[in-house]
């Protein structure tokens, strides 16, 4: 969801890589059509690579026409249960890194950079 | 459509309508009511609703009702409410024939002493109940309300009611929920926490309930997220100054009042972001944007750039390889809110509403200050009045794509509908910006809120 906001950079801006990623697994509620709808307003490629990156999962290249319960189960740990507790996110296009910390990504930029 | 009486609480009166009309659309209830039924000076308000079933859902979460019956008769003497109720068909009564009962008189607005209310359930006796009479834990309670308006001055109390309704009792609501989130109880707090009771209702008009997402993008200390995720919502939160979600370092924060209410399951978590200057990527995310923008009286509103009384930087980062704080500047309210409305406009859900605050100094607000988008419709604009200033529940919902966009004749409609007030649009004033914000006026009077706030002598007192 968050991409490299950088005045000027604009190619190459999202995903952001993930460096030293510290994660956590919690507990989320799992709601079926919240899950669905996240699906359609997630970028699916973005993700696919983020999730393989992290060592996570190996999703489909291309998003199932048909949306099991186990698939859409499979979606909510990763984008809803797996918390990055800490590490960084660079942007690939301008190299700009974003640090996360406590689990809060930091995501100011500096003035010289608006 | 069967009949009810529906029984405010008599807080926070302007906003009752709002939150109402929300409470019909999540609990997807038909509800049916006359506006002008629903008076200052009286807590009660007949409605229409499909069944009894849905009466009873529609107070589920209802923080300012207080609770609701059905309407079997309505007079305006307790003489014609007997003889309406004797007259009532048989089968009105015959599920109840053998209940345990009690009779309930509940007076607004004056007082009936224990023996008169026992006098005047005696006059009921006719009724065709053959159950026990239980005060304790009774099958069914019989209501009848008095209702003799609320007078300020009590030389001018009547010596009767001015109407009176009657019939079974069906259900209390949902207010105990706002001794569950009393700031008084809660671990982390902040000078700008927002009191339980609005913020629960800012929840509700925002619609949130499971399945939908809600975004705080100023979350501060995260009284939205706590109420909107209580209802089912996951949460996120953004604010532009790390401290307030992090607090200071002795564990209580956003993430130690999730675990406080057993949300942590639904609050999903919070980002550090300038709303000036932010990094979601463009798409509709968001079913609901509650939040209490900065004004600048009590957290200083500011945005990233580069502020001239500041010395460069010679390196942005700490020794420890974090970031420094970037240089930020003041930012106005006028430019805090359209940014909000513009960001809103981009990222709601079509159908999805932005919930927020506009402080206003009383003397100089125009119903045309409030800024606007052709892509959201106005849906209230409640007052929460302190005298010499207030500050405005503003309520707007996204257009669906297939609607066009908004335009004069739309604006007119809402200020027929009274929603955006009475002052006369020209349209000369209006002016419709790239992005598709509209400006009906060029200064708004919020425009140096802060300033004027000081002006009219209130200090640092709110
Ligand atoms: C009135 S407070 C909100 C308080 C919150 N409702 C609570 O329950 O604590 C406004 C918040 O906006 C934040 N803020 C100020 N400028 C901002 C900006 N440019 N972008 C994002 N947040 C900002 C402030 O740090 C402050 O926490
Ligand atoms: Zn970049």
């Amino acid at each position: 969801m968050l991409m490299c906001h950088v005045k000027g950079c604009s190619t190459d801006n999202f995903p952001l890589r993930i460096e030293d990623a510290e994660m956590e697994q919690v507990e989320v509620e799992f709601n079926e059509d919240f899950c669905r709808r996240l699906i359609n307003k997630i970028d699916w490629p973005a993700f696919v690579q983020t999730a393989f990156a992290l060592g996570l999962d190996q999703l489909p290249a291309a998003l199932p026409d048909d949306l099991d319960e186990e698939f859409l189960q499979r979606i909510h740990k990763l984008a809803l249960e797996t918390k990055l507790k800490a590490g960084r996110m660079v942007c690939n296009g301008c190299k700009h890194v974003y640090l996360i910390t406590d689990g809060i990504p930091n995501m100011l930029l500096q003035e010289t950079e608006v | 459509m069967p009949k009810f009486v529906i029984c405010f609480a008599q807080a926070h009166l302007n906003f009752r309508l709002a939150e109402l009309r929300s409470l019909a659309i999540i609990e997807n209830v038909t509800l049916d009511f006359d506006q002008k039924d629903l008076l200052e000076q009286s807590p009660f308000l007949v409605v229409g609703i499909d069944t009894v079933e849905n009466a009873k859902k529609l107070l589920n979460r209802a923080i300012l009702i207080k609770e609701i019956i059905q309407l079997w008769a309505a007079d305006d003497t307790l003489e014609g409410i007997l003889l309406k109720a004797k007259n009532l068909p048989a089968e009105y009564f015959a599920p109840y024939r053998t209940s345990s009962f009690k009779f309930d008189i509940s007076v607004f607005g004056s007082t009936l002493a224990i023996p008169d209310q026992v006098e005047q359930i005696n006059r009921f006796k006719f009724l065709p109940l053959e159950g026990k009479i239980d005060l304790k834990k009774p099958e069914i309670v019989f209501t009848v309300y008095q209702d003799f308006y609320a007078n300020a001055n009590p030389k001018d109390i009547p010596d009767k009611p001015v109407r009176l309704f009657f019939g079974p009792f069906l259900a209390t609501s949902n207010r105990g929920l706002i001794q569950t989130y009393d700031l008084k109880k809660r671990d982390y707090l902040g000078t700008t926490s927002m009191d339980a009771e609005l913020s629960l209702i800012m929840s509700n008009i925002a619609l949130a309930r499971p399945g939908s997402f809600v975004l705080d993008p100023f979350v501060g200390t995260g009284s939205f997220l706590l109420t909107s995720s209580h209802f089912g919502a996951f949460t996120l939160g953004a604010d532009i100054d790390g401290r307030q979600i992090r607090g200071k370092g002795n564990n209580k924060n956003i993430e130690s009042n999730a675990v406080q209410y057993d949300l942590t399951n639904r609050i999903l978590g919070t980002v550090v972001c300038d709303i000036a200057h932010h990094p979601w990527r463009e798409t509709e995310f968001w079913d609901a944007i509650v939040c209490d923008p900065p004004y600048g009286v009590r957290a200083g509103a500011k945005k990233i750039a580069v502020n001239p009384k500041s010395l460069p930087k010679t390196s942005v980062l700490n020794p420890d390889g974090t970031y420094k704080l970037p240089q930020t500047i003041p930012y106005e309210l006028d430019d805090v809110l359209t940014d909000l409305l513009s960001f809103a406009a981009k990222y709601l859900t079509p159908g999805g509403r932005l919930v927020y605050w506009l402080p206003t100094v009383t003397e100089t607000y125009d119903p045309k200050d409030v800024p606007r988008h052709k892509r959201m419709r106005m849906i209230d604009n409640c007052e929460q009045d302190f005298g010499k200033w207030a500050r405005r529940l503003i309520v707007m919902e996204k257009l669906q794509q297939h609607e066009p966009d908004l335009d004069l004749d739309a604006l007119l409609v809402e200020i027929e509908k009274g929603i955006q007030g009475v002052n006369a649009l020209d349209e000369q004033d209006m002016r419709v910006g790239d992005d598709g914000l509209v400006t009906l006026i060029d200064n708004p009077a919020h425009a140096k809120f802060r300033n004027h706030y000081f002006n009219i002598g209130e200090g640092e007192t709110q």
